[in-house]
């Protein structure tokens, strides 16, 4: 026991002794400047290729070094939150995009605007760059650009006699009976969470929120007809039950993969694991439509993705190397290969090469890009769908009404956004 | 996981009572209290810092509206100053009786009581339960006290994770409930199951320091008492209840204790079975946590203000429970 | 410190038949629930798969270690297991070292400010980590403790040290004052008494509060979690849980990790166990 104490003794204080020297980021002068970069990708399918490309990169650029960390995503934000305004940020961070604005608004990114980082900016699709913007600035490189789609398995629906996607949520729930009644499969599983309610609320031309008028509007009329017909597509021939259990991303995606259901809601991001399931070693198999449209006709989803964020707390240095890096991995040519292993989307027209677009998971996607709905310069928007992800499975499950639901969010909307009117 | 503490009894000096005459000469030239105070020195700066100043500090965050957007943030070399204002006891207001007051607070502060009793309960009897069943000659006995124990040795953080896996909605004991016939609950997502599954949890990890604090205790007790009430034809429900439950007392009096500040504390188990969902299963630390933490903007004012009144329910309680025990001694 | 010498002379008579058997078979449905969690870990963690554990069944046929040479060769288990030793290592040091000389001087020596200071060590080891995390993290970013090990063993000395200082001076109560005295006669000053007489005595009490804590820091999860952020620094406690991401939970990798963790954990645990809870309950039973 002695002897253990002492020898813990002395590995702590050596341990100190180390962690006093090795300082931050702050380490400058000569020799290669380090650079960190929180890596938000999938740390199984997307995360190897980033490494990869960081090799290439430091090859590149001798002087630079690039420290790789992969950070869960659902963690990201809060660790980025805690380090920026303390110590321990990364120089180099993929920021979801609906985290840039909260952040630039705190003064933790960088503005990018003049640097080496954006020198292309006019390469970039136009809305992801103002998606990018808060108060007149720019402070993230677009990275990887998503939109929910609806995915289908092609087979089944042929096997159901179904040749094109539904337009609507109506014929989806048509569709859906039909092909419960002549595969024996579920047509549709929708998902829960509040994300993925998006499309309902465009379809209808409305929003959780309308941030010019400055009105919280997840109660307006059209609010509610369009989670009705949310709501409906959870009960009814074809249709899977609603699965508010904590895995259920996890079993909507087994089950689609493996042909148990024939269409859901989902993004590029799951791409490769699409193909990695029994019903999809036909890459053709998988149909990729724009999602169904509400009453008024138009169909829409949220505009997801990831930008390159440059924190602004390091040093010149470390900025400049970081922009370096930014612009390496959002050029042209980066994107390309990204998109051929991972099969996200790039951000740029210029990397929609032949090649790129060869691959049937990609050019699906591309085609749904145009319903994409960019989301409003709104610091607290995606603290919205903290609240959502809180009421919309009770109401899913039956456990309160619609009403019960939109009024909660409501208060909890308030509570967010207290010089917004109800 | 902190494993014990001191036993409360303690106050009464040993020395005090059979002080001879050159030990009182000792205490004499401790009076100098310069070494005494050399000696607890360390400890008092340490705790003045990293809790009295802190403490204070937390507290007069709570008479101010600070959260993530407003308070002073350091970003390399830029520094920002925070920005938010006094706002004497609103917090305090809003937390007690504001409009959202059941849903944020009292409905908490309930199912904390509920979950520390029904815990410490639960915990105490199967410990209790399984110590006597120990305390038998038996066949395999080293090896049951070895097995009983494995919760204990095992780190909670991994243990919860195995519990969070097994509950899952498609999990092995859903699926053993299915075989047998039984309703297959949703452990992870209905509250009622979400705090059934949390006790359940906090049960397995806690009983087996109760088991051997008990174990322990049982086996302090004089094996003459026994024999005397056997003697006397008690029947062993009144041996149970006038041998051994009073030889326990002051056993239980401390494991009791330290179940109620554990279990009224536990942070892991919630934290980390229900993640960042299950508003309803958290009790008011896991819920001051969040608040302050896991959400965004973070409401440091509100995790705060939890926290005082967190103090205030341990010092009350604390205070209490000291009362109690000393009444019971005096009466016993 | 008295373990009982027990089984031995226990006169009450044997158990009848019927008493036996039901009381095996309590005792083995005890031990299989707490066995259970632990061996269901130890299965699942030989499926390659991050959605075995929904199909647990197909595991048996193709169980592998993969996923304990993956965790091993590409993840920072090292530097995990590294930062934890450095945390519950750093934490035991100092936590133990400044509970010493507490501890004895309120065992031995009565000051003005003596019940105080023994109310407020009570108290603060009781702290939830609620109380302190919200400041702690406004003082720790401006100190630039954030994200570093040092800042953690600091928050971890905050219940620590308290603690063991009401465990030390519970164990200095057991040791005779008799002692001090002939110490006092020989000429040594208080501080010499402590340092040359009753600490090398104390041997075995320092033993348990250094299990304590070194075992406390180790499975603190609260400040860990919203502390450390380079995944380089995280203890195991964090680590674990950047396993478990909601849109890419690899539970096979966690479960294996897990494992890892917690086969030294629990071998030092049985190793000490007995000291351990002998120590524990003497604090309780006597008095």
């Amino acid at each position: 026991m002695r002897r253990g104490i002492v020898a813990t003794a002395v590995a702590a204080s050596l341990a100190l002794a180390a962690t006093a020297c090795g300082g931050s980021s702050g380490d400058s002068s000569d020799g290669p400047v380090t650079i960190t970069w929180w890596d938000t990708s999938n740390a199984t399918n997307e995360a190897p290729t980033y490494q990869a490309l960081v090799k290439d990169f430091e090859k590149a650029n001798p002087d630079i070094k690039v420290k790789y960390v992969n950070v869960p995503f659902d963690q990201a934000q809060n660790k980025f939150d805690t380090a920026a305004g303390a110590s321990g940020a990364p120089d180099v961070l993929r920021a979801e995009v609906g985290w840039t604005p909260a952040f630039a608004q705190k003064g933790y990114l960088a503005p990018l605007d003049e640097t080496e980082a954006l020198e292309e900016k006019d390469a970039f699709q136009p809305n992801l760059i103002k998606q990018a913007e808060f108060d007149g600035k720019t402070y993230g490189v677009p990275f990887v650009t998503d939109t929910l789609a609806l995915v289908y398995n092609k087979a089944l629906f042929e096997k159901a006699g179904i040749t094109e996607a539904p337009a609507t949520w109506d014929d989806l729930k048509k569709d859906a009976a039909t092909i419960k009644s002549k595969t024996g499969v579920d047509g549709y599983w929708g998902s829960t969470s509040a994300y993925y309610a998006q499309p309902f609320l465009y379809g209808e031309g409305t929003d959780t929120v309308d941030a010019e008028a400055k009105k919280i509007t997840i109660t307006s009329p059209e609010a509610k007809k369009g989670l009705t017909t949310w709501q409906g597509l959870f009960d009814g021939a074809g249709l899977h039950k609603a699965d508010t259990t904590a895995d259920a991303y996890a079993h909507i995606q087994d089950a689609f993969v493996n042909g148990k259901v024939a269409a859901i809601i989902q993004g590029p991001w799951e791409i490769t694991n699409f193909y990695k399931g029994s019903a999809f070693q036909d890459k053709n198999n998988l149909g990729i439509a724009t999602v169904p449209a509400g009453s008024t006709g138009e169909a829409g989803a949220p505009t997801g993705g990831h930008n390159l964020s440059i924190y602004a707390g390091s040093d010149e240095a470390h900025q400049e190397a970081s922009a370096a890096f930014v612009k390496f991995m959002t050029s042209a040519g980066t994107q390309a290969q990204i998109a051929l292993k991972n099969s996200t989307l790039p951000t740029r027209d210029d990397a929609y090469t032949d090649e790129v677009k060869a691959d049937p998971g990609i050019a699906g996607f591309q085609t749904v890009l145009p319903a994409a709905q960019p989301r409003p310069e709104l610091p607290e928007y995606s603290s919205l769908w903290g609240p959502m992800d809180q009421e919309l499975p009770k109401v899913a499950s039956g456990a309160e009404t619609l009403d019960e639901g939109l009024a909660t969010l409501e208060t909890a909307f308030a509570d967010l956004l207290p010089d917004f009117s109800k | 996981m902190t494993l014990t503490a001191p036993a409360p009894a303690a106050e009464t000096p040993r020395s005090r009572r059979r002080a001879p005459r050159p030990v009182q000469r000792v205490r004499d030239s401790y009076r100098r209290y310069w070494y005494a105070y050399a000696m607890v020195a360390p400890v008092v700066i340490v705790l003045g810092v990293l809790v009295g100043y802190p403490l204070l500090r937390g507290f007069y965050l709570t008479l101010t509206d600070a959260n993530s957007l407003n308070s002073a943030r350091t970003i390399g070399v830029n520094t920002i100053d925070a920005t938010y204002k006094f706002v004497g006891l609103d917090n305090y207001a809003e937390i007690l009786w504001g409009p959202a007051a059941y849903d944020r607070f009292w409905s908490h502060f309930v199912w904390t009581i509920v979950w520390t009793v029904t815990c410490v309960v639960l915990h105490y009897a199967i410990g209790l339960g399984l110590a006597m069943l120990l305390n038998q000659r038996l066949r395999g006995r080293v090896a049951y006290r070895l097995l009983l124990i494995l919760p204990w040795a095992v780190p909670t953080f991994v243990t919860v994770f195995a519990w969070r896996i097994m509950l899952a909605d498609a999990g092995v004991i859903n699926t053993m409930l299915g075989t047998i016939g039984l309703a297959e609950p949703s452990w992870l997502e209905d509250p009622t199951w979400q705090r059934t599954a949390a006790i359940m949890v906090n049960t397995w990890c806690g009983v087996p320091f109760m088991m051997l604090s008990l174990l322990g205790g049982l086996q302090s007790i004089d094996e003459n008492l026994y024999e005397a009430a056997e003697i006397d034809g008690a029947s062993a429900w009144q041996r149970f209840r006038h041998v051994t439950l009073p030889g326990l007392s002051s056993v239980s009096s401390t494991v009791v204790l330290l179940g109620v500040i554990w279990t009224f504390n536990q942070f892991a188990i919630i934290f980390l079975l229900f993640g960042n969902t299950a508003p309803d299963a958290q009790i008011l630390v896991t819920w001051a946590y969040r608040l302050g933490f896991g959400q965004q903007p973070r409401d440091f004012a509100m995790s705060a203000a939890y926290g005082v009144l967190l103090l205030a329910i341990l010092i009350v309680f604390t205070s209490f429970y000291y009362r109690w025990l000393k009444r019971n001694d005096q009466l016993a | 410190m008295t373990s009982s010498p027990s089984t031995k002379q226990r006169r009450r008579g044997e158990l009848g038949p019927v008493a036996k058997v039901s009381t095996h078979l309590t005792l083995t449905v005890a031990s299989l629930i707490a066995l259970f969690p632990i061996v269901w870990l130890v299965y699942l963690s030989l499926g390659p798969d991050k959605d075995d554990y929904l199909h647990p069944g197909g595991i048996f046929a193709k169980a592998t270690l993969d996923n304990y040479s993956f965790v091993l060769t590409n993840t920072a288990f090292f530097n995990w297991l590294w930062s934890t030793l450095v945390v519950a290592g750093g934490t035991t040091l100092f936590g133990v070292m400044s509970a010493a000389t507490t501890g004895y001087a309120v065992s031995r020596m009565r000051f003005p400010g003596h019940r105080p200071l023994m109310w407020v060590l009570l108290l603060t080891q009781a702290f939830p980590i609620a109380v302190l995390i919200v400041p702690m993290y406004e003082i720790f970013s401006q100190l630039r403790l954030v994200d570093s090990h040092l800042g953690l063993i600091l928050v971890n000395c905050t219940t620590i040290v308290p603690y063991c200082s009401w465990l030390l001076k519970g164990y200095f109560d057991t040791i005779p004052i008799e002692l001090d005295e002939a110490g006092m006669i020989d000429g040594l000053t208080p501080f010499g008494t402590f340092w040359r007489l009753i600490l090398p005595l104390a041997r075995p009490g320092l033993a348990v509060a250094a299990f304590y804590a070194f075992i406390t820091a180790f499975a603190e999860v609260a400040f860990a979690s919203t502390f450390l952020l380079d995944d380089s620094k995280y203890t195991f406690a964090v680590g674990l849980q950047s396993f478990v991401s909601e849109h890419d939970a690899q539970w096979n990798l966690m479960a294996a990790t897990a494992v890892l963790i917690a086969i030294p954990v629990t071998v030092f645990f049985y190793l000490v166990q007995r000291h351990v809870v002998t120590g524990l309950t003497a604090g309780g039973v006597k008095g």
